[in-house]
């Protein structure tokens, strides 16, 4: 996991593009990889690396729109910088709803572009970030036991009644094995209190 | 039909009875009539027959009395000259018979003794002597009683008599035989009589004296008076020379001639008219007297007679004796029955007339019933299953048979109402002289906006758009009318709209070639005319979308494959200049000049381009809410010619879908362009099923369209969606990515999908209209 995400993924089906902007990007320090469609670079791409995805708009079979959906789906740690000749006022919103940096129409200066990209790098480390957190906290969810989970489920949804004694009560089993799963669960999860459970568990939430 | 028989009964029975009573009648009439006649005129022969015995008897004493007194004289068993002697014999002849009016006796020497009944005298008798005694006459007059003695004597020297002068004593003396005279009236006495003269003979051929008796016949006069003829007939009788000598009434008989003396009338001036009117001809034609009764038949002044002429009483006294009488004397009564039988008659046939009636009426009382019945069935007023009233048998049969006819009848009736009324079209029927309605449907009212009321007061001319011709003109009955017609009309509603209608019918003929009515469908084809209109809109739509796109969509082609070199450019430049900017010992001003200027000018050329494209996007057209599977129909029907030549078949699956927003020329342009791609691959193929299936299906908020064919499907060297790239002889190769920009210019997408089967699918999607 590099310190500072440096990777440039170029989707465009012109290969005179792939070419001259592959050639610019390197020639200003980023790591630059290119593809010829959206199904090229979904083969490649492990859904890991962090970087920008330039991508053209208008290309044949799955298109831009489509690929970044896949991709948001996906989670991958990728910003996305449009780039597109048949730019138009509709096509951008949608691709700046979805997530986009930006929508560049051809041609565009490659200043405008490079700037794109930088932004789009640094929000790519930060995504990263955040999913890497997700990740740890999930992690460390799934290491419950089902009986363990379904008492956290109860804390969760019922965070007034968490004692022993009503938790017990909800799910038919003594107050004793309900504070010996509580401390399990705190130890599992690397929280000290109830509290903490709750925050943990809502920012779970938020990164899905 | 219930007057007629009534009347038939009443009148027929009265008619009959009438007729039957009267026939009767006057059979009776006649036959009595007749008889009674016939009994009249025995009656009258009788009468004539009694008569002239009467008269017979009644002169014959006379006779008898006359001759013997001449005889007497004539032997001398008395005196003729002895005037006292003849006196007493002449008066016991005189006593013989009381019919004697007077008995005489006259000689050559011109003496005369008479002997004579008197009313006026002292005594009943008188003689009367003339003594001739030398030259000197005497007339002595003696009255005496009934035993002959002398009431007074007298002398009468005025009388200037002479016997030998009269007539009974000429005639006597020359024939020499007893002579009757001729009727007259006599002097003495004034009374009608006659003489019978019989000759007193001295020896051959010389005559004595004349022996007479005077006869008064008055008294057959009286005779006839007595005799009942009928109750008014009359009898008289008439002497040979036309002289009436007896008639009842007896007054008539005389007549002052013109020297002062009395005489006979004669029948043609007799007093009695009738006898005058009936009798005269006797007289006048002088023809021989009948030998036996002569029965006739008079009119007279109305009235008719019967009368009877008898044959002369004897060659010595030529008298005819004739009586007369009204017929209706004898008939009368039986007249007087016939009228009293007419009226009975008519009464009883009035009676019989009046029982008719009430027997009509009896008998007619079902018929009526059945009558009314039968009218109220026929008006629906009343369910001819309703049990039919007592009635004759005939009408029982009668009624089952028209109670079969009326259910068939308004079986089908209500089979043709029902199909008319309740038809699903518009259905009309229209009397064929003027075009009136005559029967409407609901269908048709509702299509028109008229009433039923409102429509039968029309005809179909009324309805017609006043811009449009009529199609139809009745002008009269010419029998040229079409058996069957088949037009669209313009027709006007009454709400003032305008309305399509297909007319369709057939005109119903009766044997003449009389058109009878016509019946005439009435279809309401206003949304397919509207469709057709839609379609042909679309279609012109279409051809100058289709225009105006190809050069848009080559532009934007243009634009796009432009920008990519452009792109490259622009990007070269700059990463150049980097490359000068970073080797500074290779500074160059003017090469760096040259790069900036290059990539100004790539991204100048890109302005310029996207301003074009701009331009162009802005004709790109307003999206609006539509039914996408009414497109699909239309578009349908624009490409099935296309189709049909190539022997293909276009199948459309449809969903049901919510309304999409896009703009309808575009979409159906894509439409259009994917079928005509998907024909013409269709018609490269040889045998196998031709099938273009049009599918659709709501996919969230989007409208999911496929055009899949059973074609040879999509050679994978060929790139699709590639502007200016075709397999065609003939095109651009713009179809499809025409078809793409303008589908990604409604929202949505347009992509080519691997097909599992054979052939080709490409689909595309739409925005759906939110749901509300």
């Amino acid at each position: 996991m590099p310190d500072v995400a440096n990777v440039v993924f170029i989707v465009d089906d012109d290969q005179d593009i792939r070419t001259s902007l592959s050639r610019a990007l390197r020639k200003r320090g980023f790591e630059v990889e290119t593809f010829g469609s959206a199904r090229e670079f979904l083969y490649a791409y492990d859904n890991a690396q962090v970087g920008c995805l330039v991508l053209d708009y208008g290309m044949p079979e799955m298109s831009g729109l489509e690929l970044q959906q896949r991709l948001n789906e996906a989670g991958a740690p990728l910003e996305l910088v449009f780039i597109t000749g048949h730019g138009g006022v509709p096509e951008s919103v949608q691709a700046i709803k979805s997530g986009a940096v930006n929508f560049l129409e051809k041609p565009f200066r490659q200043s405008d572009l490079v700037k794109n990209i930088q932004t789009a790098l640094s929000l790519a480390g930060e995504k990263y970030e955040r999913l890497q957190t997700h990740r740890q906290i999930r992690e460390r969810f799934e290491r419950l036991t089902a009986r363990e989970e379904e008492i956290v489920a109860h804390m969760i949804a019922r965070p007034a009644e968490v004692s022993s004694k009503e938790i017990a009560n909800h799910l038919g089993i003594s107050p004793r094995t309900v504070d010996h799963h509580r401390a399990r669960i705190l130890e599992k999860l690397e929280v000290n209190s109830v509290v903490e459970l709750i925050d943990l568990a809502s920012r779970l939430k938020d990164a899905v | 039909m219930r007057n007629s028989l009534g009347a038939l009964l009443a009148i027929g029975l009265a008619g009959l009875q009438f007729l039957a009573v009267l026939a009767v009648v006057f059979s009776s009439y006649v036959t009595s009539e007749s008889a009674l006649l016939s009994h009249a005129r025995d009656l009258l022969r009788d009468v004539g027959n009694n008569t002239i015995e009467h008269s017979r008897g009644f002169l014959r004493p006379a006779r008898g009395a006359a001759e013997l007194s001449a005889r007497l004289a004539q032997n001398d068993v008395i005196a003729s000259d002895n005037p006292v002697l003849l006196e007493k014999l002449i008066f016991q002849q005189l006593q013989l018979a009381p019919q004697f009016a007077g008995v005489f006796h006259g000689n050559e020497e011109g003496e005369f003794v008479y002997v004579m009944r008197t009313d006026d005298g002292p005594a009943p008798f008188r003689s009367k002597i003339i003594r001739v005694d030398g030259g000197v006459r005497t007339t002595e007059l003696i009255w005496r009683n009934d035993d002959y003695s002398v009431v007074e004597r007298r002398m009468d020297p005025e009388d200037t008599y002479d016997p030998r002068t009269r007539p009974w004593y000429q005639r006597a003396r020359q024939e020499l035989t007893t002579i009757w005279t001729d009727p007259y009236i006599f002097f003495s006495s004034q009374q009608p009589g006659i003489t019978l003269a019989s000759p007193v003979l001295s020896g051959p051929g010389s005559v004595r004296g004349i022996v007479g008796v005077d006869i008064e016949i008055s008294d057959i006069s009286d005779f006839l008076g007595r005799l009942r003829i009928g109750s008014t007939g009359k009898a008289l009788i008439i002497h040979q020379n036309g002289d009436v000598i007896a008639h009842p009434e007896k007054d008539l008989l005389k007549t002052e001639a013109a020297d002062g003396t009395l005489r006979f009338t004669n029948i043609r001036s007799f007093g009695d008219p009738i006898a005058q009117a009936a009798f005269s001809d006797l007289v006048r034609d002088g023809s021989e007297p009948a030998d036996s009764a002569q029965l006739g038949q008079f009119e007279y002044r109305g009235e008719t007679y019967v009368s009877v002429v008898m044959p002369e009483v004897s060659e010595t006294l030529p008298w005819t004796f004739a009586a007369y009488a009204p017929e209706s004397d004898f008939t009368a009564v039986i007249k007087h029955n016939r009228l009293i039988n007419i009226w009975i008659a008519a009464m009883v046939a009035m009676i019989t007339g009046i029982c008719g009636l009430m027997l009509a009426n009896y008998i007619h009382k079902p018929v009526r019933a059945f009558a009314v019945r039968s009218a109220l069935i026929s008006q629906g007023e009343l369910d001819p299953s309703e049990p039919l009233p007592k009635t004759y048998q005939e009408l029982e049969r009668a009624n089952t048979t028209l109670m079969q006819q009326i259910a068939a009848r308004k079986e089908t009736e209500s089979e043709y109402g029902q199909t008319f009324a309740l038809s699903s079209r518009g259905m009309v029927q229209i009397e064929p002289e003027t075009g009136r309605f005559l029967r409407v449907n609901a269908k048709f009212c509702e299509m028109t906006g008229y009433s039923e009321e409102e429509l039968k007061q029309m005809a179909l001319a009324d309805l017609v758009h006043p811009d449009d011709k009529p199609f139809l003109s009745w002008d009269g009955v010419s029998g040229e009318e079409p058996i069957e017609i088949n037009h669209e009309m313009r027709c006007r509603c009454k709400d003032g709209g305008t309305i399509w209608i297909a007319v369709n019918g057939i005109f119903v003929h009766n044997q003449e070639g009389r058109v009878l009515h016509a019946v005439f469908t009435m279809d309401d084809i206003t949304l397919n005319k509207r469709k057709e209109e839609q379609i042909a809109q679309l279609s012109r739509d279409l051809s100058n979308l289709s225009r105006d796109n190809t050069m848009g969509q080559m532009a934007a082609g243009l634009a796009h494959e432009l920008n990519q070199p452009l792109t490259a450019i622009a990007q070269n430049a700059d990463t150049a200049l980097l490359t000068v900017k970073q080797a500074p010992e290779q500074h160059d001003d003017e090469l760096r000049e040259i790069l900036e200027e290059i990539e100004a000018q790539s991204l100048r050329a890109g302005d310029i381009i996207r301003a074009l494209r701009a331009f162009i996007r802005k004709d790109e057209g307003i999206r609006s809410a539509f039914d996408f599977a009414e497109l699909v129909d239309q578009t349908k029907r624009l490409i099935i010619a296309e189709a049909h030549v190539v022997g293909a078949r276009i199948e459309t699956e449809i969903e049901t879908l919510r309304p999409v927003m896009a703009n309808r020329v575009q979409v159906a342009q894509v439409l259009v362009n994917l079928l005509r791609n998907a024909l013409e691959a269709l018609s490269e193929t040889g045998d196998g099923p031709k099938v273009v299936t049009v599918s659709a299906r709501q996919h969230g908020a989007e409208v999911l369209v496929c055009v899949t064919d059973t074609g040879p499907g999509v050679d994978p060297s060929i790139k699709l969606f590639s502007e200016f790239e075709t397999t065609k002889t003939s095109g651009m190769g713009l179809g499809l990515s025409i078809c793409r920009s303008m589908v990604e210019a409604n929202g949505g997408q347009l992509w080519h999908e691997e097909a599992t089967g054979p052939g080709a699918r490409f689909c595309f999607t739409l925005n759906a209209v939110a749901d509300a």
